[in-house]
């Protein structure tokens, strides 16, 4: 029982990580959908910084390419005001690719030292907690808040939506590639190609999931985490075919979707806020 | 004259471009980068093309398998003469490719349908499972060994079985706890498998999935491992005690040269498979090349104790002596000689029969000492 809530939070954070950044800048009124490629990136921005120069310069350099990718999703998304479903599915294929192309020379190497993943799920607890704070204490997180409602009365009031939306962006991207950086620092610690498998999908499922509220990103993610460990931890000894069990996870998520299904999404979100119409 | 020697020129330079290089092209199911099945393959065609002077190589990665036709297609107008297709999904694609194509001759690595015009390849790592179960079965204090396992098809379950009739030699009441992930390379899935084989157990590890990550997660809670596919001493190096490792190039290469001096053609491929072992030095039982088992562990290993025969004999001794019989070119040895029943006590192979080939090929019963959940087990 105790291991399985240890691998609950240890599997649960990169996904929370994750969501968090897609959730701050969805708040914003900015979808986010290019997750899993800015994560894959990431990840081996920090796998070769960290073989260049230790582990935190990794840390350091998979959160500051998570940023830079988010602003460059901020380009298409908000100055050039492109529809966000497709900037941000273009920017997963494009992160994934590009990450496949530029490891190659890092695939098979081990990484020497490696990050204990306690002080990172540690981190991403207290991330949680302090976005919950931004978001309903801070000046910052109300005017984050209205530009995702009605960006336009936010303009009304002297709001920059755009310096906003930007700063989002920003700081959701460098969650995003702090995910990214789990991945390869601790959570394998190592990189190859693919290797986010799908867990960007799942935490921008986990956004919805938790209603957009940090605080309930938290519990989802740790119920995925959950899930997935069990679906090995039962197998064989629960008369289910493994492959059923390897559904489970994603099954019980669409289930608690389509539970609670009256959580609100932010009016504005998707939608590119134009000034002068 | 000069018309003469214009044509005698023609066609000497035509028998240059023609007659002295052979193209050969293959089609990948990953990328090349993937650390693992994609990888050995296209290792293996960079040691042909080292090795003979006279080939010339293309390859397309991570082709999907309604895309090979294609591919195929593709390969055909550039001028290959012989398609190398690296995955068992693209069966239909070469079939059809073959008929479309009755002059080129194409290779389908894992393939079970062949033509006259298509071949059939695989580098078995049966054997070396059985010998490295021996180890796991001597170094398991527990009595319970891990395996993470891909996809429950007869490939896997015929090499988690020799693992287990291997552990099982040694450990009579060992266990082999088995977990699918039902992927050929998913990490997440393999960590998290690892950590519920540790929680039951497990202190010995073995897996199929192209990255290292059941090493290094075992390796953190101090169990041993056995790499898969490609060295994997380097991920850690005090836990590793051996492993499988492949050796494509040594099919490629043979293959090629048969074709280069027209053994092999587009015409009498039907029955040509190769199913290459240890003895034809495709497959390496090792934690490294060149390295049976990791210095590290061969003194635990050595007196670590088995009955073969009524006789005791050293582990270690034991592996090492059937390693060697089944590297010399007639192998007197082979993991499934009967008597064998599978785990509901159904007689498998009788005695003093070893498994066919087609045996092998289909297997789908579970050793004894198996558990866990086994897909498609006959009743």
């Amino acid at each position: 029982m105790e291991e399985a809530l240890v691998r609950a939070v240890l599997f649960g954070t990169p996904m929370l990580l994750a969501s968090l950044g897609a959730l701050l800048s969805e708040r914003g009124g900015v979808v986010n959908l290019g997750v899993e490629g800015m994560m894959a990136l990431s990840a081996l921005a920090a796998f070769a910084a960290a073989l260049e120069a230790g582990p935190v310069w990794g840390v350091l350099c998979g959160v500051g390419v998570g940023s830079l990718l988010g602003l460059f999703l901020g380009v298409f998304a908000v100055f050039l005001r492109a529809n966000q479903f497709v900037a941000g599915l273009a920017l997963a294929a494009l992160g994934l690719g590009a990450s496949g192309l530029l490891g190659k020379r890092y695939e098979g190497t081990p990484l020497p030292d490696p990050l204990p993943e306690g002080v990172l799920a540690g981190l991403a607890l207290i991330l949680a907690l302090g976005l919950h704070l931004l978001l309903s204490r801070t000046r910052y997180g109300l005017y984050l808040r209205s530009v995702g409602e009605n960006p336009k009365a936010a303009d009304l009031f002297g709001v920059s939506v755009d310096g906003v939306r930007y700063l989002a962006l920003a700081l959701g991207g460098g969650m995003i590639g702090l995910a990214g950086a789990y991945l390869s620092l601790a959570y394998r610690p190592s990189w190859t190609d693919g290797m986010t498998s799908g867990l960007g999908w799942v935490a921008i499922a986990l956004v919805i999931l938790a209603g957009w509220q940090p605080l309930r990103a938290v519990l989802g993610a740790y119920f995925f985490g959950l899930l997935f460990f069990l679906q090995f931890r039962l197998q064989g000894s629960v008369p289910i075919p493994s492959e059923a069990f390897a559904a489970m996870p994603y099954l019980l998520v669409i289930l608690v979707l389509a539970l609670s299904g009256r959580a609100r999404a932010p009016k504005a979100l998707g939608q590119p806020f134009d000034r002068g119409r | 004259m000069r018309r003469i020697l214009g044509l005698l020129l023609l066609a000497l330079g035509l028998a240059w471009a023609q007659g002295d290089k052979l193209k050969a092209c293959f089609i990948y199911v990953g990328p090349i980068g993937d650390a693992g099945w994609t990888y050995a393959h296209d290792q293996g065609r960079k040691k042909a093309e080292a090795a003979l002077p006279w080939l010339e190589t293309r390859y397309v990665e991570s082709v999907p398998e309604a895309q090979a036709l294609p591919v195929i297609d593709r390969f055909v107008r550039e001028g290959c003469q012989v398609i190398f297709a690296t995955s068992f999904g693209y069966m239909e694609a070469v079939l059809e490719g073959a008929k479309k194509y009755p002059n080129v001759i194409f290779a389908h690595a894992t393939g079970v349908k062949r033509a006259p015009n298509v071949a059939t390849y695989m580098a078995d790592f049966y054997q070396v499972y059985y010998l490295n179960g021996l180890a796991a079965g001597a170094l398991s204090k527990t009595g319970k060994v891990g395996y993470v396992a891909a996809f429950p098809i007869p490939e896997v379950k015929r090499h988690i079985n020799a693992f287990t009739l291997g552990v099982r030699a040694v450990n009579p009441k060992a266990q082999v706890l088995v977990r699918w992930i039902n992927a050929w390379y998913d990490p997440a899935k393999a960590r998290e498998a690892t950590e519920a084989l540790l929680a039951q157990g497990a202190d010995v590890f073995a897996f199929t999935e192209d990255t290292p990550t059941v090493i290094q997660t075992a390796a953190k809670k101090g169990a041993y491992s056995f790499g898969h596919y490609t060295p994997m001493l380097k991920f850690a190096p005090d836990h590793v005690v051996s492993g499988q490792i492949v050796h494509w190039d040594v099919i490629y290469i043979d293959f090629l040269k048969k074709v280069k001096e027209g053994v092999y053609t587009a015409k009498n491929l039907q029955n040509v498979d190769y199913f290459w072992l240890l003895q034809h030095k495709a497959v390496e039982m090792g934690a490294d090349y060149g390295v049976p088992i990791n210095p590290k562990h061969v003194p635990l290993l050595q007196k670590a104790e088995m009955t073969v025969g009524g006789k005791k004999v050293s582990v270690y001794d034991r592996i090492m002596s059937l390693l060697k019989d089944m590297q010399s070119p007639k192998p007197t040895f082979d993991p499934f000689t009967g008597p064998i029943q599978d785990r509901k006590g159904v007689v498998r192979i009788p005695a003093g029969k070893k498994a066919t080939l087609q045996e092998l090929l289909t297997m789908e019963w579970a050793a004894p000492g198996v558990v866990g959940d086994w897909p498609g087990e006959p009743k």
